[in-house]
């Protein structure tokens, strides 16, 4: 079969799935799944025969895992989800984050409180990870806005690097054992000590396989008397950061993207900080070749003025195709690519419901 | 004694057959939540969370009575009693 491009867009009505062939030129929509559900994480499982994976956070009914087996055909639940020991006092509010795991029955799973989930049965049952959810930082973690959320899992071999709001960065040597606070360089604009050790409102992190000891993360920015925390670089896994805001309209975003065929490459989407759209009303990505030593703005096809939305922290991704086009949601329902690595953006859906979480694969 | 435990429609996707209706011995809305717990883990889930808590958006009736309009959990259930458990209302 040829290869498809597949979109799952979660939003507050459900998931949907969109697919088209490579040249991407028609996207053709299926959903709501879940109808009525919020979905803030989706995950295309390409290992092996292909899964999609979907959270199904049910405000009346808590939280469940959607599984496609058929490229997002049908989907059902997963047998369990994650849950908190019934001693534990804590209960799932909501799922935010699914990631691959080692093998191929395995994934990871960051909730709300933040905590860390693993199942070995591809969803069926699910383990609390002790060494970060029982961590002597876990019970002075504060929720920011969108809650006390674990919304990144990056895995490199034995490290595995997690984003919480607000938590900061923790990193793991050791497969997950155990977790250390690396903060370092990490500013934080709300609370007196500009650098605390851990209690950063982290938004998103990303890497790339080929160079897995530089990281980029979005952190919240946005901070007149704290200028450039928002937008960071780590050359040692995630040890130390630095700034590499200089030259975008805002330090403050959600999302941060990295270009799949090349490290240098880096994509956020600056936000004004107050209304959380982008500077004067007027949409735009800005990509940075260099590792964030400068950055262009990048707008064509978008609306120039008038226009307020936000995108969230998992609103956008990256295909892998030889010329890879950028893809984000948005709160106001529009799905939007970008082609030539955001160089030409065209509306693909204009009236779904609010986006949380836009993810693409090649399968 | 037997009483009739009420599954709304969108909660029966998690009972066998698609039950509407389940029977118990409990004698109070606590011991008719354990033996959902028991034998339908599912369905409990959806009702509880894991801290035993009824989870915010599901209303729990003994016939026409909230729950809370009596002794909670704790409310005595007798011979030929509903407890009926409803989606809250909730949105505009």
């Amino acid at each position: 079969m040829a290869e498809r491009v597949i979109l799952c867009i979660g939003t507050k009505k459900g998931l949907f799935v969109a697919e088209a062939a490579k040249g991407r030129r028609r996207f053709e929509m299926r959903g709501p799944f879940g109808s009525g559900v919020e979905v803030y994480a989706a995950l295309i499982d390409r290992r092996g025969s292909p899964r999609i994976y979907a959270s199904s956070c049910n405000a009346f009914f808590g939280m469940k895992i959607l599984r496609s087996n058929d490229l997002g055909r049908k989907f059902k639940e997963t047998k369990s989800a994650p849950a908190f020991p019934e001693n534990d006092g804590r209960a799932v509010a909501n799922i935010w984050s699914l990631e691959t795991g080692k093998t191929k029955k395995e994934l990871w799973c960051g909730v709300e409180p933040a905590a860390l989930f693993r199942s070995n049965d591809y969803g069926n049952t699910w383990e609390m990870i002790l060494g970060i959810s029982n961590h002597d930082h876990a019970r002075q973690w504060h929720p920011g806005n969108g809650g006390l959320c674990m919304h990144t899992i990056l895995r490199d071999g034995n490290r595995v690097h997690l984003g919480i709001s607000t938590g900061g960065h923790y990193l793991s040597e050791d497969g997950g054992q155990t977790f250390a606070a690396a903060n370092e360089g990490i500013g934080a604009g709300f609370v007196p000590d500009p650098y605390p050790e851990f209690g950063q409102c982290v938004h998103k992190i990303a890497g790339h396989p080929d160079v897995p000891g530089r990281l980029y993360m979005q952190n919240h920015g946005g901070w007149e008397e704290r200028p450039g925390i928002g937008v960071l670089r780590s050359d040692d896994h995630g040890h130390t950061w630095y700034s590499i805001a200089k030259g975008l309209p805002s330090d403050f975003g959600f999302p941060i993207i990295v270009h799949p065929h090349d490290p240098d490459t880096v994509f956020v989407m600056p936000l004004d900080p107050m209304t959380r759209t982008c500077p004067d009303a007027a949409p735009a990505v800005w990509r940075s070749e260099n590792g964030g030593s400068s950055w262009k703005r990048l707008a064509k096809g978008f609306p120039r003025k008038e226009t307020f939305f936000t995108v969230l922290r998992d609103g956008m991704d990256i295909d892998d195709l030889k010329k890879p086009a950028l893809y984000f949601g948005t709160t106001t329902g529009q799905l939007w690519m970008g082609r030539d690595g955001g160089e030409e953006w065209t509306c693909l859906f204009d009236a779904l419901p609010p986006i949380n979480c836009v993810k693409v694969a090649v399968v | 004694m037997t009483v009739s435990i009420y599954i709304a429609s969108t909660l029966r996707t998690y009972v066998r057959e698609s039950r509407a209706e389940l029977t118990s011995s409990a004698a109070t809305v606590q011991e008719a939540l354990d033996q959902l717990k028991r034998e339908h883990a599912s369905l409990y889930r959806s009702v509880c969370d894991e801290t035993g808590a009824v989870r915010r958006h599901v209303h729990l009736f003994v016939n026409d009575d909230f729950i809370h309009d009596r002794a909670g959990l704790e409310t005595q259930l007798a011979p030929g009693d509903v407890l009926a458990i409803m989606p809250a209302v909730s949105g505009g």
